[in-house]
């Protein structure tokens, strides 16, 4: 990540605040970063530092308060609601640490769920599903509820659902953290390949410091809100 | 999202919590249960008064009367409590007199069927030894055999002259015969009253107290019964409403208390042979206007049941209102479950509207579900409550008529469903829940998927 103005991801200035009653509490502050196409991006901080807000603005599920990002040239702070909805839609996926899988699903309905609301007929939706479940290696449990999951074939179907309508980006917030350590690496190791094969650009929020060193580009280093510092471990490809 | 989704996620989400669908749903099949069987009902009873008016041809008669002579501004003294539409009034110009020429004459305007007067007086009947009070309608040869009286036996007489009597079924009952063939050229003998102002009745009047206190006697008379009329309505043929009909040759030379209506009775006629008042009757609704126009023609003031229609239309809206007024109010309490089930069913989704969001489901698609959701409870209501208050009405039908039949009333059908009321009620199940669904379901597309992601 650099402060290249030109980069695929762009903040310019992205300020946040919230007001909880009488005190308003600023969760990030003046962040100007730009993430070029086809990096991983790794953000890490301790907790309160701004993380998720800052995925939470990049994902189109939250609005700046003050400041601006744009994807691809295109002003996302901007956006209206709908228009919003179709930026989740389309050019993100986004992956969390508790999954976020819907319980009463089936593992193959999770994953349908964006083909959903994108309007694809159901046969479609289908078999679409079963390729990604196949190719995060979930092809035979597609029918189990996330209940009947373990922690890291749950975090294989948030990721076959954030990307099975074809995004440019995958959000990823701490998405190990509810996994030991082995598992941890597997879907962090995942993630990275599918990068690699379908050049995904990555923002994953981390605490593990040592595993973002070992898969990550660029690391982002948050502070009450503000950017501390940008440390790049690789060239860009 | 494509309309088939929408329909499989909602009936998916209801089926999922079936017990709690189930309630609601059955709150809404009793709603709308006890409003269709209420508008059934006032439907039924509206449908039965129309009908049984049209059985009766009631539609198809005129009421027409000699406009009654008075000082302006005098309030009008209507005789039969019903309202007269009187012609514009033109007070010095003196209305025909209704005779037999113009009954003739009012008989030959295209679609009267038949006119006759409303002359009764009171008489005695006696057949064998029964003995029974009755108005005695004088009815002309040409009235009687318009078709306007429907025989069970006999025939109507031919001509004005002869003594011969057509009894109504009831008469016939009244009299202690069964079978109206039986009675057929029977003898008839009829009581007239006489008012007696001789001098040797008022004497006996005032010297023999006790006993007859009125000047009155009688005169009887033979009569050979020719035809037994259908029953209809409460008593006699209508609208003669009579039990007894005689041509007007006899009548006229028969000694009696003339009395062409209570009116008559007040003020007599002025001239023998008119009437005050006829009955004509059409052969459709449709031609009442024209008839009633040529009756004002005449001068003669005219009174249709039909011309009722208005007031009676006004009636009957007041008792649906009235009906969907009560009914409404298992509706309101129905949608008010609604509104509970649907923001349950939101707070409980809480966290999966917001993964919906971050997946890409616009403010729309949220609402849309639900939406889809209260619907199909409407839907389900709807068609479940058209289905109990079949069931419902089809057992209160049954237990009336079981009860009614024991009385000798024929079976009545009291409710009326009409394919629009099924299809209305189905429809108005549907909008109300959807009314209901509008808070639930706004809530659910203003969702916040940051805090909803957040949430436990």
């Amino acid at each position: 990540m650099s402060m290249d103005a030109n980069g695929f991801i762009q903040t310019h200035d992205l300020t946040k605040t919230y007001s909880t009653g009488s005190v308003e509490v600023v969760a990030l502050r003046e962040v100007s970063l730009s993430v070029g196409q086809g990096c991983f991006v790794g953000v890490t901080g301790t907790s309160g530092s701004g993380k998720s807000t800052l995925m939470n603005l990049l994902g189109g599920l939250d609005t700046p308060t003050s400041g601006s990002i744009s994807v691809e040239g295109r002003l996302i702070s901007e956006l209206s609601n709908a228009e919003l909805a179709l930026f989740r839609r389309n050019t993100v996926g986004m992956i969390f640490q508790s999954f976020n899988l819907v319980p009463s699903y089936s593992a193959l309905e999770n994953v349908t769920l964006p083909l959903l609301f994108a309007g694809v007929a159901k046969s479609r939706r289908r078999r679409q599903a079963a390729e990604l479940l196949e190719s995060v290696g979930l092809g035979a449990r597609s029918s189990h509820r996330p209940s009947e999951l373990s922690g890291g074939e749950q975090q294989r179907v948030a990721i076959a659902r954030a990307l099975v309508n074809r995004p440019r980006i995958l959000l990823a917030d701490e998405p190990t953290g509810n996994l030991d350590s082995k598992t941890s690496r597997q879907i962090v190791q995942l993630l990275a390949d599918l990068r690699a094969a379908q050049g995904l650009t990555i923002v994953m929020i981390s605490h593990e410091e040592a595993m973002l060193r070992e898969f990550a580009d660029e690391i982002v280093y948050l502070q009450d809100g503000a950017v501390r510092s940008l440390e790049t471990l690789r060239p860009t490809p | 999202m494509r309309t088939p989704d929408y329909i499989e996620q909602a009936w998916a989400n209801l089926w999922k919590k079936k017990l709690r669908t189930f309630l609601t749903t059955c709150g809404v099949v009793i709603g709308i249960g006890a409003l269709v069987t209420m508008f059934a009902f006032g439907q039924g009873v509206q449908r039965n008064i129309k009908k049984q008016f049209e059985e009766l041809e009631l539609f198809n008669y005129i009421t027409a009367s000699v406009s009654t002579r008075r000082h302006p501004g005098q309030a009008e003294f209507d005789p039969d409590g019903v309202p007269m539409d009187h012609r514009p009034a033109d007070a010095n110009e003196r209305a025909e007199p209704l005779d037999a020429q113009a009954l003739r004459e009012i008989m030959r305007i295209p679609g009267v069927e038949a006119a006759f007067p409303e002359m009764k007086f009171p008489a005695q009947v006696q057949l064998g030894d029964d003995e029974q009070f009755t108005l005695v309608q004088v009815l002309s040869a040409d009235a009687a055999n318009s078709g306007l009286i429907a025989l069970r036996a006999g025939e109507p007489y031919a001509t004005d002259e002869p003594n011969e009597v057509i009894i109504s079924d009831m008469m016939l009952r009244r009299l202690d015969l069964r079978e109206p063939e039986s009675a057929i050229g029977k003898q008839l003998d009829i009581r007239t009253l006489v008012l007696d102002l001789s001098l040797g009745n008022l004497m006996r009047i005032a010297f023999l107290r006790g006993g007859q206190s009125l000047p009155i006697s009688n005169r009887t008379y033979s009569f050979t019964i020719v035809g037994v009329a259908e029953r209809m309505g409460m008593s006699g043929p209508l609208p003669i409403r009579s039990d007894v009909m005689i041509p007007p040759g006899p009548a006229e030379g028969m000694k009696k208390l003339e009395l062409t209506s209570i009116w008559d009775f007040f003020q007599p006629s002025d001239k023998p042979g008119t009437y005050s008042t006829v009955s004509v009757k059409v052969a459709s609704p449709s031609d009442i206007p024209a008839v009633e126009q040529k009756l004002h023609e005449r001068g003669l003031r005219t009174f249709a049941l039909i011309d009722q229609m208005d007031q009676m239309q006004t009636a009957f809206i007041i008792m649906d209102v009235f009906l969907l007024a009560v009914g409404m109010i298992g509706i309101t309490v129905a949608s008010l479950g609604i509104v509970n089930t649907m923001v349950m069913s939101i707070l409980e989704r809480y966290r999966e509207i917001g993964i919906m969001k971050a997946v890409g489901a616009t403010n729309g698609d949220v609402q849309r579900i639900f939406f889809y959701e209260s619907g199909m409870i409407g839907l389900l209501g709807g068609v479940f409550g058209l289905l109990l208050a079949r069931v419902v009405s089809f057992v209160i039908n049954q237990v009336i008529n079981g009860v009614a039949s024991g009385q000798g009333v024929p079976f009545i059908h009291y409710f009326d469903f009409s394919w629009w009321l099924c299809l209305a009620a189905i429809l108005f199940s549907i909008l109300v829940s959807l009314l209901a669904g509008v808070y639930p379901t706004l809530r659910a597309a203003r969702v916040d998927p940051v805090v909803a992601l957040r949430h436990d």
